[in-house]
């Protein structure tokens, strides 16, 4: 690194480096490496610790819980992830030659879902999907598609899907408020070339904008994989994992052993999978979408 | 900025659509609103029917039976000490990571990312018992104390990277005037980073509002719940009260919507310049 101006006696250096640390390392940092400690050891959080080595790990592999949890995790990808992605960056493609102010009229609207609390959406959505009195399937019955109003929540096929499309509203619209600033960061006299060049709006998307978003879409698939990974407060309001474990996900079935059960350490083992499984991907998304772009960092 | 501004007919039904979508969008948000105003017997005659008057008695309810007005102050408690420490301390760390040399940097700086990558899912079972053992169960502090902690990796490197765009010869100007670092700090760079603070203070106040796992676990006292919690156990008894239900709903939305109508250039402003780093 190049030195500063600001640059002086490592010593004072310290007094603004140490609270925060300090306060990090207490309350976050430290509890990481104590719950990968945690997921070495059978505890039920009374008495003292049993150390199990690899044990939780080996039990989670060998538990179809889990293999079920970690499915339903990869179908909700779908939803958290490449709906949201394709969505919003075909809206970007569309809303970006509307006037300033239509722009940020509609980028106003479909970004609102965004600042909201997820448990709080959840109990929205549970309300919305209700089968008796739920605005949805009223809808549906109003328009004379009675026999598709089910009881969403409650049906084993369609569950997950019903939660997966609350995600998908829930981020599009970000989606599409990253793409946007992207677009506009690419230089103008690219598309001008590809309009005298007489490219169709669909050649334009597809050699032009495309290409030049893969920052964008690697921030964009980045921040969704986590969220789905992390997915807990939406399911946990909405159906808890059920019915029938139709919705369970790692960090709802970390929830259940850990809290529910006293299974502390078989729990800290799955919140660490959880965590190895984020750097994994994150890793992956850093080679595959970032090796196009070197200069970008 | 504003590229064609005639826009060809054919593209006029696909702004339909566009509309279309969005009103979609806030759809649920619009019928919360309208059943937050219905009677019981309202509900009963559809969701998308107007009420005869509008019941607004149901705020009253939500706000008096329902403790929003504990979890309300509880909310605004927490969330002001958070966004105020968590802007301070990023500050100070923010400056020691853009401007300063010291042992160790890249493997701290890695532990920080770390905490950004890794949910708080991931840890809350030892920050538990953590907070068991130093006797912060159902306390505010309990509540405050972990979000300080997990704003700092973000605040860091946000405010650090918006240190680093300052121009060089304003600080060495000042440290040729004799100007010490904290004086530098506080007197110059300060003063220029008051946008990226705001900012980031809105990230921080809109986070720590909606945080749901922290005061869910930590907490299980009705006289220290926050606005999303309060919610959640409200749902449980009120389950067939949805009048006041969607009532409570949108006392726990209307702050935010209404931070984010204000300040809305500015949060989408930070959102991108957060993302595309």
């Amino acid at each position: 690194m190049k030195r500063s101006p600001l640059d002086g006696s490592e010593r004072t250096s310290w007094i603004y480096l140490l609270p925060g640390l300090l306060i990090y390392t207490a309350f976050v940092f430290g509890p990481i490496v104590a719950a990968l400690g945690l997921s070495l050891t059978s505890w039920d959080g009374l008495t003292v610790p049993k150390w199990v080595g690899l044990g939780n790990y080996v039990d989670l592999f060998s538990d179809d819980r889990f293999y079920i949890a970690l499915r339903n995790n990869a179908e909700l990808m779908i939803f958290y992830c490449v709906l949201p992605l394709v969505l919003g960056i075909t809206l970007a493609a569309c809303v970006w030659n509307l006037k300033q102010r239509e722009q940020l009229a509609l980028r106003t609207f479909l970004f609102l879902p965004y600042i909201m609390p997820t448990a709080v959406l959840g109990i929205i959505w549970a309300w919305l999907y209700n089968p008796a009195f739920g605005p949805f399937n009223q809808f549906l019955r109003g328009v004379g598609l009675g026999m598709l109003a089910l009881p969403w929540l409650g049906d084993f096929d369609f569950v997950l899907p019903a939660v997966g499309i609350v995600a998908t509203w829930y981020f599009f619209g970000f989606c599409m408020v990253i793409f946007l600033t992207g677009i506009q960061r690419i230089d103008p006299s690219l598309f001008d070339a590809a309009k005298v060049d007489g490219a169709s709006a669909r050649k334009t998307f597809f050699w032009i904008t495309l290409p030049l978003l893969m920052p964008e879409i690697r921030v964009v698939l980045l921040l969704t994989v986590i969220a789905s990974i992390k997915s807990f407060d939406l399911i946990f309001t909405m159906t808890r994992g059920g019915p029938a474990n139709a919705t369970l996900v790692p960090n709802i079935y970390m929830y259940q052993l850990g809290f529910e059960l006293n299974r502390f350490g078989a729990a800290a083992a799955i919140a660490i999978v959880g965590a190895l499984l984020t750097f994994a991907i994150n890793f992956a998304i850093h080679r595959l979408v970032g090796s196009q772009n070197k200069g970008q960092a | 900025m504003s590229r064609s501004s005639n826009i060809p007919a054919a593209t006029l039904s696909f702004r339909l659509i566009l509309w279309l979508l969005a009103f979609v969008t806030i759809t649920p948000f619009l019928l919360l609103l309208l059943t937050s105003i219905k009677s019981k017997a309202d509900v009963l005659k559809g969701a998308f029917a107007l009420p005869a008057y509008p019941h607004f008695e149901n705020y009253l309810d939500a706000w008096n039976a329902g403790h929003f007005n504990i979890y309300f102050w509880n909310s605004i408690i927490v969330v002001i000490p958070v966004v105020a420490a968590s802007v301070f301390l990023g500050l100070l760390t923010g400056f020691a990571f853009a401007f300063l040399s010291f042992p160790l940097r890249r493997t701290l700086f890695g532990i920080l990312t770390i905490g950004m990558m890794v949910p708080a899912e991931a840890f809350i079972i030892p920050l538990y018992y953590e907070m068991r053992y130093l006797g912060l169960i159902n306390t505010y502090a309990a509540v405050i104390v972990p979000q300080i902690a997990m704003s700092i990796p973000f605040s860091t490197i946000f405010l650090a990277s918006a240190m680093q765009q300052l121009p060089e010869e304003i600080l060495e100007a000042a440290v040729l005037d004799g100007a010490g670092r904290f004086y530098i700090l506080r007197k110059i760079v300060v003063p220029l980073m008051v946008p990226a603070m705001s900012t980031l203070a809105l990230f921080l106040f809109i986070w720590t509002w909606n945080e749901f796992l922290i005061p869910f676990i930590l907490v299980n006292d009705d006289a220290y719940r926050t606005l999303p919690l309060g919610m959640l156990f409200f749902q449980g008894r009120y389950t067939v009260n949805t009048p006041v239900l969607t009532a409570g709903a949108v006392i726990v939305i209307a702050p935010l919507i209404l931070t984010y109508l204000v300040f809305q250039r500015r949060f989408i402003a930070g959102l991108t310049a957060g993302a595309t780093k």
